[in-house]
């Protein structure tokens, strides 16, 4: 009794700030616009140190991204990523300044904001195709590779002989960087698509399997007792009972073999195929575009983070059923 | 409880014939079943009674199907059981629903397995075990008595003529433990399915059987066959149940001293 006699008094307190922090909360959605009013104007205004293009186009979209913030936070639709709002347009207005207006950073290696989207006005047909043409790769060969990495995974849980004949190709082969047999492959497979595409399958198969394995292999055997007093065969057994059980480990793998893909990905395009942003990277290394390379680097990650996003959104899905997982 | 039951309408009859089994413990093997016959006659409710560990609970997985016995043999109705089947259901200590499915879903597993489709038997088994708006839930949302009741309408729904009880209400609360027995009795006087259960507890054997079979610690002999007849409504408090009690205490072992 006497413990929660001592703890009230600063239990109120803290009610009393919150309701301080009230209006400050409700005020801050609207301090989101005019950052990036800042940011346009900083940008329109203060004199470039040098030639650089679109500076013009720049502050209009510093402005135009400030009007739309102004107008969710009218509408109430900015409140949780309010403080971000307001970081990225002081964050843009900084580097417009440090880099465009007072170019206090070596050039060309660090670009200004006007550079960048000079690239996305100018080059986005090339750097568009650059990213089909890794979507199309990855989806190829994650895919055949996720799918591959599932069945054997399955067999080696589940089946004695399989395991016996498939368990020492995969501990050869699997730990293997899939980088590693890039110079292989190309001399192997005449298609440098085709030799991406193994590897990449190769890639996102070698942590699925083993998960897919580890998840089948920890299945409790109570289960398959309970289909099989029903007269349940083996092909329920594997698809009903081991495939649901072991599939919160299942995209662990999964997810494992996105990140290698990722990284296979991108150095296959740099040294084999001629396309994707990879090759799009490697390509203004060589030409010194370093707007091009961050443009492509900027690219690169929201197609990934896109495509994390995506396996999460699927994950959550099929494992509704879980008490609670991880959000992504 | 608006559903008529449907009564089983074959009950199993079974015939154990000198089973001897063994299981490979450290490289060696134990023996754990010793030359067990019995016969069953269609619509008994058998309860076996014996030391923690003896084998009883193997002699459920011979009688369902899911391991062929080393030696003898177990024939339902005359033919020897070849492996599981669906008219031999078994309950088990632990609920074992799947995660992944809800209630329905997993009261509906043995209509997937056969490939059927019947979900107003589904309903039905769910009202019967008292789960009724618990359909769409999630096991992990459920208590040990409500998980251990779809448990119940998982194997009920299959109609089953052998109902193979392996000690289900062991790990449930003193109280729903009471009401679950009632319940079981309920149900197999009113589908007249032939019942075998493993128990530790005699008290509840003598509730709910017809004869109580006693087995001997590791390997297991039957050393105790009694037939319980006493009418299907038995009172716990019946004095012949507590005579009856303290001679299958004395047969395992305990004497009557306290």
């Amino acid at each position: 009794m006497s413990a929660s006699d001592t703890r009230a008094p600063p239990l109120r307190a803290t009610g009393q700030t919150a309701t301080k922090a009230g209006p400050r909360r409700a005020l801050l959605p609207w301090a989101a616009g005019p950052a990036w009013f800042l940011a346009a104007l900083v940008t329109w205004r203060w004199p470039d140190a040098d030639d650089f293009p679109d500076t013009s186009r720049l502050a209009a979209l510093f402005l135009a991204v400030g009007l739309g913030l102004t107008a969710a936070a009218a509408l109430r639709r900015l409140s949780a990523r309010a403080p971000w709002a307001i970081a990225l347009g002081l964050g843009f207005a900084a580097w417009e300044i440090a880099q465009a207006k007072l170019l206090w950073l070596p050039r060309p290696f660090f670009g200004t904001p006007q550079d960048l989207l000079d690239v996305f006005l100018t080059d986005w047909k090339r750097l568009g195709d650059s990213l089909l043409h890794s979507l199309g790769l990855l989806a190829v060969g994650y895919g055949i590779g996720a799918v591959l990495g599932v069945a054997v995974g399955v067999g080696l849980g589940r089946s004695l002989r399989f395991r016996y004949w498939v368990r020492p190709l995969i501990r050869l082969v699997g730990p293997l960087p899939p980088v590693a047999l890039l110079p292989l492959a190309f001399v192997l497979i005449p298609s440098g698509r085709l030799a991406s595409e193994a590897l990449l399958a190769l890639a996102a198969g070698f942590p699925t399997t083993i998960l897919t394995w580890s998840g089948v292999a920890a299945v409790d055997p109570a289960y398959y007792d309970v289909a099989r007093t029903m007269g349940a065969r083996n092909r329920f057994l594997v698809l009903r009972v081991a495939l649901p059980a072991a599939m919160p480990q299942i995209f662990v793998g999964l997810f494992m073999g996105l990140g290698v893909s990722f990284a296979t990905l991108v150095v296959a395009e740099m040294l084999g195929v001629k396309s994707g942003l990879g090759f799009y990277m490697q390509w203004a290394q060589g030409w010194a575009a370093y707007p091009n390379m961050y443009a492509a680097l900027l690219v690169m990650s929201l197609m990934c983070t896109g495509l994390v996003t995506l396996l999460f959104k699927v994950r959550d899905r099929v494992l509704s059923w879980q008490k609670d997982g991880l959000k992504w | 409880m608006v559903t008529t039951p449907t009564r089983t309408a074959h009950p199993l009859g079974l015939e154990l014939d000198h089973i001897d089994h063994s299981y490979m413990i450290g490289g060696a093997f134990t023996p754990v079943l010793d030359d067990i016959s019995l016969t069953i006659a269609p619509g008994e409710f058998v309860a076996l009674l014996g030391p923690s560990g003896c084998g009883k609970s193997t002699l459920l997985r011979l009688i369902a199907g899911l391991e062929p016995p080393h030696g003898g043999a177990i024939l339902a109705e005359g033919t020897p059981i070849a492996g599981p089947g669906p008219d031999r259901i078994v309950m088990f200590q632990d609920p074992t629903l799947y995660p992944w499915r809800t209630v329905r879903g997993n009261v509906a597993l043995g209509h997937d397995i056969a490939g059927r489709r019947d979900p107003a038997a589904v309903a039905a088994a769910i009202e019967l075990v008292g789960l009724k708006g618990f359909e769409r839930a999630w096991p992990h949302q459920l208590s040990g008595g409500m998980a251990q009741r779809a448990a119940l309408a998982r194997a009920l729904v299959n109609d089953p003529r052998l109902l193979i009880l392996d000690e289900p209400l062991g790990k449930l609360d003193s109280l729903t433990r009471l009401t679950m027995q009632t319940e079981l009795h309920r149900l197999w006087r009113d589908r007249g399915f032939t019942a075998i259960m493993v128990t530790h507890d005699v008290e509840e054997a003598l509730l709910l059987a017809t004869r109580i079979i006693v087995f001997s610690p590791r390997p297991a002999r039957i050393i105790g066959d009694l037939p319980i007849d006493l009418p299907p409504h038995r009172h716990r408090d019946d004095p012949r149940l507590l005579d009856l009690r303290r001679n299958i205490l004395v047969q395992l072992g305990h004497s009557a001293d306290w």
